[in-house]
């Protein structure tokens, strides 16, 4: 066999191969010197790309990030409750209702927004528009929220894939599906929201949010994980609200 | 099998970095891998029944892995595609790349699509012929022989730096 032939063989030998089968390329390398220098340095080489191979930069939330989308899912998959159980809530409902004619107005809104927007984490609405494009996407979304299509300019380094239109608290409102972090999403109000800035039970579904108004609409930031990993996210998008 | 909710909370505790590391280098972004590694565990954790020999879990993880890489190609196709010259300004990779890590990306990134993610698997997992076989559901010849035609390119690219790599060495001198 030629040198050429055997250099081909050297690709494809590997540290710790049977010694059987490279026998020919051993007895080969152990009579050819030129040989046996080329293999020398392809041998220092390849051990030089190994150990750079070795070399993988530590991205510390990403188990974390793991676990959230994993809790999600499970979440989703959960058997729901039963029926009988709701009866438990029927004092609870008819408390509700006398608080409105008590004139419990604003707050049974609140609470209202907060349930619809933790509904909207375990079960989102699925896009009405899928789009790359982002003036479409925000054309059709100015358009279900009867308005123009801008947006303020903390949000002016985010860019979405998807659309829908919804209803929060009688008031229009889209959720924009991010394009690059599938954990997050952003809903648009057609309404000043008052309230705290925290929608307490959108945290027991796993969820974080971050709540801002411009004065005329309401913006939240709905993501699937923890409110550490949210803050990541927006100080990475320059989301300051 | 049943493959239970705490196996394989353990599985992502053992194997995270592993996949991680793979796609790494086999998409070139750290951003990429994080979101690749993601989406793997997540489908999964929906296929986990697909799984036939809990022995085989990490083989059964890089072919989902892959899967999910195809799927992310095929979303990101109409994306314009970004060099790795243009991605080392990218402030999270600057500081980190050592001039072997930066040559090393550029070469991988110029390898044959079916060439690179056995070459990452090789030299980063150091799985066997037979493994790396296994993971990407080939024949172990054409595993051998891609894989020869491979290492040859690989190490023809590492010995022909590009001037980002040569100005990376004269910043480290």
């Amino acid at each position: 066999m030629s040198c050429e032939v055997y250099k081909s063989e050297m690709y494809a030998w590997r540290p710790g191969d049977d010694l059987s089968d490279s026998k020919p390329l051993l007895d080969h390398l152990a009579t050819c010197p030129e040989c046996a220098e080329w293999f020398a340095n392809f041998s220092a080489s390849d051990e030089r790309i190994r150990q750079t191979f070795s070399v993988v930069p530590e991205s510390p939330s990403l188990e974390a990030k793991i676990f959230a989308g994993l809790a999600y899912e499970r979440l989703q998959r959960a058997p729901r409750k039963s029926i009988w159980r709701n009866w438990f809530l029927l004092p609870i409902v008819a408390s509700l209702l006398l608080g409105v004619t008590l004139g419990f107005g604003p707050w049974l809104q609140e609470a209202r927004l907060s349930r619809q927007v933790a509904t909207l984490l375990s079960q989102p609405p699925s896009a009405e528009i899928n789009s790359n494009d982002q003036k479409q996407l925000l054309a059709w979304s100015a358009g279900a929220l009867s308005g123009d299509a801008g947006l303020p300019p903390e949000l002016s380094r985010v860019e979405f894939r998807g659309a829908s239109s919804l209803k929060v608290a009688s008031h229009n409102a889209v959720l924009l599906k991010m394009k690059n972090e599938q954990r997050a999403s952003l809903l648009i109000i057609d309404a000043r929201l008052t309230g705290e800035n925290t929608i307490k039970s959108f945290h027991e579904t796993a969820g974080s949010d971050s709540r801002w108004s411009d004065g005329r609409r309401t913006y939240v930031l709905l993501f699937q994980g923890s409110e550490q990993d949210m803050h990541a996210y927006m100080y990475q998008m320059g989301i300051v609200t | 099998m049943q493959i239970t909710d705490q196996m394989f909370n353990d599985w992502v505790r053992q194997h995270q970095r592993f996949l991680f590391g793979i796609a790494y280098w086999w998409t070139g972004s750290r951003t990429d891998a994080e979101e690749l590694t993601q989406e793997a565990f997540l489908q999964a954790y929906r296929s986990r029944s697909s799984l036939r020999d809990v022995e085989l879990v990490k083989g059964w993880l890089v072919g989902i892995l892959r899967h999910c890489h195809s799927q992310m190609r095929r979303r990101t196709k109409s994306r314009e595609e970004v060099s790795f010259d243009e991605m080392l300004y990218e402030p999270e990779s600057r500081p980190t790349l050592s001039a072997d890590a930066l040559a090393l990306h550029q070469s991988l990134e110029k390898l044959e699509e079916r060439h690179r993610l056995p070459v990452v698997l090789f030299y980063f997992q150091d799985l066997s012929y037979r493994e790396i076989a296994e993971a990407l559901e080939l024949p172990i010849g054409t595993v051998m022989s891609r894989l020869a035609r491979a290492r040859q390119q690989l190490h023809g690219l590492m010995k022909a730096p590009t001037k980002l790599v040569l100005m990376k060495k004269a910043e480290s001198l």
